[in-house]
């Protein structure tokens, strides 16, 4: 390829996937440029992309109470008592439908790690706290987004609290846990 | 139900990365290996189960189709199972069941990924992408926007076993690292042997608390495959049969707060149970002559040994503190290397496992050969914490 059909290459390539033209250059200059041997392994490069309008089904109002209200609800099953968050429609043992109910909000670590390394969309989050909190009012845990300054201070047993970011979207990054000072 | 005998079997070398051939060209070599091994062409193969894990690794959905396609297997029956790492596993026991219930005599299975082909342009390497693809796997509403792996997810089990056992200690996880990627300078088809000292992994960057680099398995593309046959046509292929002769499998409830804790694996212990009670095995160190273990991290094969009966729940430390595991104690575990050592190709990881264990009731296994082999077990695992275990003892006859 000459140059002028290097550059389109490139520009394609950077429209299509979004990778900066810098790094398709690093990787494909060489290939481009002649060096490759006809019989020699070609890589190009590609992307699997699918987009969503997802349905949380009937786990709707939990988003919904994330996103208007600054609230966290629990599912509670009415036959064996146990409430489950993140929440289910069903108590998958009594297959009983649950029932909604707001929940303070403040928890407790029950296991914890730091992460150190992690996959492309959080490498610049790093190091960070990786936690199971269980809410209290709840029978279970879950994964936790936790912010804090300090890895090192969260410990299994540390009591933590959840906290709304300004801008939501109904997902459940629209809050995070802080240790209780 | 049938017995079922292993009759050939076939891998091709386990790497970083094979940038000369795709996942199917991959599969081809392994199924070519396999069917000599057996002395049979594809016209005697009856159908066939594939084990591939992500669909993002291969950058193809229905994978399974053309691996099918490419070995000349058209119009014989197929189908792919996918469990996380316990993928290989899974298909051994689909493959089982094929031949053990009359429906086929001759059964293929394959098991092939190929992951680095995912690469990050940002930092130059392709475990972050990897990584990405993986992370689909997680509860995608509640658990994949907080960025954990699947050594985060371990690190959480072997945090919650030490602080309620003592153990795995860090020297102990460090000694399960020396072992296997030693075992691997043994093995030819190994992906990282190397010889290194409980130090170096003591020094190694921290990955996940309480893994350091050297405490992982690593990324790695391969395909191994076996042919499974009945007995009646068993010894047309064979003289030398690896039976199976103990099989359990279970799967466990995916979101953690469903568990009573996340301290054992009660999946592996369910599908080590059963396997057992399946092949008469009564006291697995004694009964057994080695075992492939799913070590994924260090710590998870210490957390296996307690998992699969070699030892009282909380003990698994001591079988690495009194030599038990090593390559010269009572029950060698992972004389391939293991994940850590051979590597983690992880539709074909149980396959390779299986391999291992019939290379040496075949007294086959060269320099790293237990000696008069008689009977041996695998553990195939995957999943968030453990989701899926399948566990397969295998026997040679006599």
């Amino acid at each position: 390829m000459d140059e002028r059909e290097r550059e389109k290459w490139y520009q394609y390539h950077h429209e299509k996937y979004g990778i900066p033209l810098e790094y398709l250059k690093r990787e494909y200059e060489e290939e481009l440029s002649g060096g490759g041997l006809i019989d020699a392994p070609l890589e190009i490069p590609d992307k699997m992309d699918v987009l969503y309008k997802y349905t949380y089904g009937q786990q709707s109002r939990f988003f919904r109470e994330l996103r208007e209200n600054k609230k966290i609800y629990g599912a509670k099953c009415p036959h064996c008592g146990k409430v489950y968050c993140p929440p289910r429609a069903h108590c998958s043992l009594c297959y009983q439908r649950t029932e909604w109910m707001p929940l303070k909000g403040t928890g407790v670590i029950k296991a914890c790690t730091v992460q150190y390394y992690t996959t492309s969309t959080f490498i610049k989050k790093l190091p960070f706290v990786c936690a199971y909190v269980q809410l209290d009012g709840t029978d279970f845990i879950m994964m936790a987004n936790m912010e804090v300054e300090d890895v090192s201070k969260i410990k299994v047993g540390t009591k933590v609290k959840a906290v709304f970011r300004d801008e939501r979207h109904g997902t459940i990054t629209d809050f995070y846990f802080r240790p209780i000072d | 139900m049938r017995r079922v005998a292993i009759v050939g079997m076939g891998t091709t070398k386990f790497k970083a990365r094979w940038v000369d051939k795709t996942y199917f060209e991959l599969a081809f070599d392994a199924a070519k290996m396999a069917m000599e091994d057996a002395g049979i062409d594809r016209h005697r193969i009856d159908c066939a189960v594939y084990g591939i894990y992500n669909d993002f690794f291969q950058r193809q959905y229905q994978p399974d189709a053309f691996v099918h396609d490419y070995l000349g297997l058209g119009l014989k029956p197929m189908v792919r199972v996918n469990s996380g790492g316990a993928t290989g596993g899974s298909a051994l026991r689909i493959g089982y069941a094929e031949v053990a219930s009359g429906l086929y005599d001759v059964c293929l299975v394959l098991g092939v990924e190929k992951c680095n082909d995912c690469y990050n342009y940002e930092v130059r390497t392709t475990t972050p992408e990897v990584l990405r693809a993986i992370l689909y796997t997680a509860d995608m509403t509640y658990d994949n926007p907080a960025g954990r792996t699947a050594a985060s997810g371990f690190g959480l089990a072997v945090i919650a076993h030490r602080e309620k056992y003592g153990n795995p200690t860090e020297e102990q996880m460090a000694k399960i690292s020396v072992k296997n990627h030693f075992n691997a300078t043994k093995n030819p088809i190994a992906q990282s042997p190397q010889i290194i000292t409980v130090e170096d992994v003591l020094k190694s960057r921290k990955i996940v608390e309480p893994f350091k680099f050297y405490d992982n398995c690593l990324y790695t593309e391969g395909a191994s495959a076996v042919i499974l046959a009945s007995e009646e046509v068993a010894w047309e292929m064979t003289d030398k049969p690896v039976w199976i002769s103990g099989l359990g499998a279970s799967a466990d409830y995916v979101i953690p707060g469903n568990r009573p804790n996340i301290y054992t694996f009660d999946s592996s212990r369910v599908a080590a149970k059963k396997a057992y009670a399946m092949a008469g095995i009564t006291d697995p160190i004694k009964e057994l002559d080695l075992a492939e273990l799913h070590d994924a991290f260090t710590g998870t094969e210490i957390m296996a040994y307690e998992d699969c009966f070699f030892c009282e729940e909380g003990q698994g430390g001591t079988l690495v503190d009194n030599g038990t595991v090593m390559p010269d104690g009572e029950l060698p575990v992972n004389l391939s290397g293991g994940l850590i050592g051979c590597g983690h190709a992880v539709g074909a990881t149980g396959i390779m496992q299986t391999y291992e264990i019939a290379l040496h009731l075949r007294q086959e296994a060269g320099e790293r050969q237990v000696t008069n082999a008689r009977r041996g077990l695998v553990q195939s695992i995957g999943g968030t914490l453990c989701t899926w275990t399948v566990c397969l003892v295998l026997q040679r006859e006599g």
